[in-house]
């Protein structure tokens, strides 16, 4: 029996891109997949963050579990952390720090020696391999022209005497067992508008009323010519979706002067990275792990496993 | 008839009063002349020129019929309470008009709240006096609250018992305390809407919340927000949101323990032998500062200079400790006897502890869930740390908390702190503002941003990534930790310790006892006819004992095992020894006869040998089943 094909093939077409910054259109596929591609950018792309603290000497005000958790979520370098080996299933090691497969070590040694608070930074942490290390803000431009903001993510201020000395080591990890191991600042979609201005009815208004429905809007959507004086669709898609255009449009009596529908198979993407990777690759490495995902349910597809683990899902799946 | 008084001459109203300074008498003042004499003293009391001290408390209690005894009543002692209030007939060149006022005083006085209306005065008797600013009604807790006056009056009262139980940042110098039990919230922000007071007491340098993305939705299926439960972002969580410890110290005088018991010295010492113990104590005898240990393990060690034996104490309770600091009395130099171990808990946010607001809406954390499942703005991306159930606003009617949600929006966009003290608007002179409302000051700000007015967003669903079908209220809203958390409430027991005459278990938390299942709740059973479970509750799993009873004699207590001679049995080569059967006898009838086994609780054995101690014989007549 030959089962129709639903198989759609999405378009993706990237609009902005920066190191930490993406916005891209991703079309013709439903919202299922928009949300699951968002889903395991925030969720499971693999990064690398600092996991277990070993404290020598600390004498600074904040104790040992907080500075530990500081550091675990100080973002690090993890274009590495796709081929590396989740420390759970390493063979090569017993999870202790010194396996190259699965584990980076850093060091931290400050003390403070002078009457001035010395600010201990993620930059002061170092680390045995040079790929994975604190993620440096100073040269992604925006915000960070001042020195002494280049000194990195602050983790404990020092005075005179106090001391901290300890060793991490740092492990692959997924946002979903712990959220410093998200790569993702931020990830959304959007529904792309498609928005209708009936021109014959806008006729019939005055250029008060015009205005009042180019203003009705908080985003900036429609503007009124200058030259022409008609309402314009400027950017359609600062459109938040907030139904306040069409509920002025219904004040003033006129359904149907403006309408707006949302694109069911479009999708405007931004995502933000926290810098552990590039935006463009946690894209890309979602997709990867996407796919992981969806090999580990068809592999399973026709075998006893699957009846345990999906139950009716797994004869549904076999087409029963 | 002659009356049986006197005739009474009627008295008009004196016509001096009494002037007495410090509960002196220092001479009298006409009447006539006492209001304007009050009046002159106020102003004098403004003046820096004139001898009189600015806390004078001009008590003046007027004449009056059935009233307080009048007279003109002059207070200058020192620690007396004051309040400022400002004057209204001071000229008006002058900045100063601010007068100390002390409570003999205030009760004769007309003073007026600032708030543009004469508050029911008559016109025969003008305010004197003028209050700073209406919120001088509230408490130093009350005034914290913000906009409380679009509260409902009772919640700002359980806000008020609230703010006492928060978890906060309560101390600058914790390193160097030694309290016996220290609420610490590790990552507190300060509030983006705040009162005048909040700055006026400097509470940012003790905070006592945190700025929480609040959505007001039902999101988790009417399950995990039903009666106040809120669901709690993990990731938040994760990224350190209202993450606390529990500081404890423990005082640990050896000198005074040596008084109670024996007349031994005892000092903190590592035994030599006990290896052991050398990864969880010092030389010293005490715990290594940012040690973890675990219940059961020891944390410090003593020695008994008398009997030479030494004792590792050992930590009690059910969840894992870190040493924080260790400090030492030094009084005896030779030996230590007397120290301070302080010890950490960590309370980082688990289901099932309680959060609160600002405006007294507390709620318990119900589940934690992870970051994707919850919805999310399109537009900004933003997922919210909480989640609360839109039913807690309709009946409290806590309208501070929207306006603060709207608020604190607007103020995180603008990147502005937003004042919120309550009362606020009816000082305003009316010509500034008129009839501009709150809420439009507010929905401006947001609109401003390209935010809706109202604060509200389109949200979608984390799971499904669709529109949700109505736009969420959501915004930024101060969250307090409260100090009430399973970890130290929780209560389970399986088996455990029993009591020692009753058999029955124990209660107490502490000592790992169960809960009380009382008469109403063997009642209630009752009620619905589950005997089973009656049985099991209170009997099986309870005090259950198998009592060898004489049909004889009847009696519980008089009967005994008869300890067998060992050689009875003869041991059946390649085979375990068999069970000896039980031999019991009755003391009373001399005889193994009649011997039955009788289920029974515990407790009525002790009832028999309570009852017998008076005398009193119990007698059991032993029956097969229904046959009685």
């Amino acid at each position: 029996m030959e089962t129709a094909t639903y198989q759609r093939f999405p378009k993706v077409k990237i609009r902005e891109l920066k190191d930490d910054y993406v916005k891209f259109e991703l079309k013709q596929t439903d919202a299922s997949m928009a949300n699951a591609l968002r889903r395991v950018m925030i969720a499971e792309v693999p990064t690398i963050a600092i996991d277990l603290v070993e404290i020598e000497v600390n004498s600074s005000v904040l104790n040992d579990e907080f500075i530990a958790h500081r550091l675990g979520l100080i973002p690090l370098t993890s274009e590495r952390a796709m081929s590396m080996r989740f420390s759970r299933d390493c063979d090569a090691c017993d999870g202790d720090g010194q396996c190259e497969f699965c584990s980076v070590e850093f060091h931290l040694r400050a003390k403070c020696i002078g009457d001035q608070t010395l600010d201990v930074t993620s930059k002061d942490l170092y680390s045995s391999d040079h790929t994975v290390v604190p993620v440096d803000f100073s040269d992604s431009g925006a915000g960070f022209e001042n020195a002494e903001d280049q000194r990195g993510i602050t983790i404990v201020k020092l005075r005179k005497g106090q001391e901290l000395r300890l060793r991490a080591i740092a492990r692959k990890g997924i946002g979903k067992d712990h959220a410093k191991w998200s790569p993702a600042a931020t990830v959304t979609f959007m529904y792309e508008p498609e928005i209708h201005i009936n021109e014959e009815m806008m006729e019939t208004l005055s250029l008060e009323e015009k205005t009042s429905v180019v203003e009705s809007s908080p985003t900036k959507v429609f503007a009124l010519n200058p030259h022409t004086q008609q309402v314009e669709v400027v950017d359609p898609e600062a459109y938040t979706y907030d139904d306040e255009v069409l509920k002025k449009v219904e004040a003033m009596g006129k359904p149907g002067l403006i309408e707006i529908y949302a694109k069911e198979d479009s999708f405007i993407f931004t995502v933000e990275s926290t810098g552990a990777i590039k935006a463009s690759q946690l894209v890309i490495n979602a997709i990867d792990v996407l796919k992981q995902k969806l090999d580990a349910v068809r592999l399973l597809e026709d075998t006893v496993e699957a009846d345990d683990q999906f139950g009716e899902l797994g004869a549904h799946m076999r087409g029963g | 008839m002659t009356p049986s008084l006197p005739k009474l001459v009627k008295v008009g109203p004196p016509e001096f009063l009494h002037v007495l300074l410090d509960g002196r008498v220092i001479g009298a003042m006409p009447t006539d002349r006492i209001e304007k004499t009050v009046s002159h003293l106020r102003t004098l009391k403004l003046s820096a020129a004139s001898m009189i001290p600015e806390d004078l408390e001009v008590g003046y209690v007027p004449i009056s019929m059935g009233g307080a005894f009048p007279g003109l009543y002059l207070f200058t002692n020192p620690a007396r309470f004051v309040r400022p209030v400002r004057q209204k007939f001071a000229p008006p060149k002058e900045n100063n008009n601010i007068e100390l006022i002390g409570p003999f005083e205030q009760v004769y006085m007309e003073i007026e709240c600032p708030d543009g209306g004469s508050g029911g005065r008559l016109k025969e008797f003008p305010a004197t006096h003028e209050e700073i600013h209406p919120t001088g009604i509230l408490s130093v807790v009350g005034n914290l609250t913000p906009w409380s006056d679009h509260n409902q009056s009772p919640r700002n009262m359980y806000q008020c018992q609230m703010a006492k139980q928060t978890m906060g940042f309560s101390s600058q110098g914790i390193n160097c305390r030694a309290d016996q039990k220290l609420y610490h919230l590790q990552t507190p922000q300060t509030p983006i809407v705040r009162t005048a007071t909040y700055e006026k007491y400097r509470i940012d340098e003790s905070p006592l919340g945190t700025n929480a993305i609040v959505a007001v939705l039902a999101y988790s299926g009417q399950v995990y927000d039903m009666e106040d439960a809120m669901v709690l972002n993990k990731s938040s969580v994760d990224r350190g949101f209202a993450h606390g410890h529990i500081y404890q110290t423990e005082v640990i005088d050896l000198a005074d323990e040596k008084l109670k018991s024996d007349r031994a010295n005892k000092v903190f010492r590592r035994s030599t032998h006990d290896k052991l113990s050398h990864s969880f104590i010092d030389s010293d005898g005490l715990p290594y500062v940012g040690q973890r240990i675990k219940p059961g393990e020891p944390y410090f060690s003593t020695y008994n200079e008398a009997s030479g034996v030494a004792f590792n104490k050992k930590l009690k309770g059910s969840e894992p400790v870190t040493v924080d600091y260790v400090a030492v009395d030094v009084k005896n130099k030779k030996q230590l006897t007397k120290a301070n171990i302080r010890l950490r808990y960590g309370r980082n946010p688990v289901i099932g502890d309680k959060f609160s607001s600002r405006h007294g809406q507390k709620g318990v954390c119900s589940q934690l869930w992870p970051d994707v499942d919850m919805p999310f703005s399109g537009v900004t991306g933003m997922r919210p740390d909480l989640i609360i159930n839109p039913h807690a606003f309709p009946s409290r009617m806590t309208i501070a908390m929207l306006l603060e949600s709207i608020a604190a929006k607007g103020g995180a966009l603008h990147g502005k702190f937003v004042d919120a003290t309550p009362f606020s608007s009816s000082v305003k002179k009316s010509d500034e503002h008129e009839g501009d409302p709150l809420v439009n000051e507010l929905g401006s700000m947001l609109t401003a941003r390209g935010f809706n007015y109202h604060g509200n967003e389109v949200l979608y669903s984390g799971v499904y990534g669709t529109e949700l079908t109505c736009e969420i209220f959501i915004g930024p809203v101060y969250y307090q930790r409260l100090r009430h958390m399973v970890s130290d409430k929780f209560q389970v027991r399986a088996t455990g310790t029993v009591d020692q005459v009753t058999r029955q278990p124990i209660k107490g938390r502490k000592k790992g006892g169960g809960i009380r299942f009382g008469e109403m709740e063997r009642d209630s059973l009752l009620a619905h006819g589950a005997a089973y479970l009656l049985h099991d509750r209170l009997h099986s799993s309870s005090d259950h004992h198998i009592a060898d009873v004489c049909s004889i004699c009847g009696s519980i207590l008089t009967t005994t095992l008869i300890q067998h001679q060992k050689k009875v049995m003869r041991e059946i080569a390649n085979l375990p020894p068999g069970r000896v059967p039980k031999k019991v006898k009755c003391v009373a009838c001399k005889t193994s006869k009649g011997m039955e086994t009788v289920d029974m609780p515990y407790v009525f054995r002790y009832l028999a040998a309570e009852l017998a101690a008076m005398n009193i014989q119990v007698k059991l007549q032993l029956s097969n089943g229904a046959a009685a």
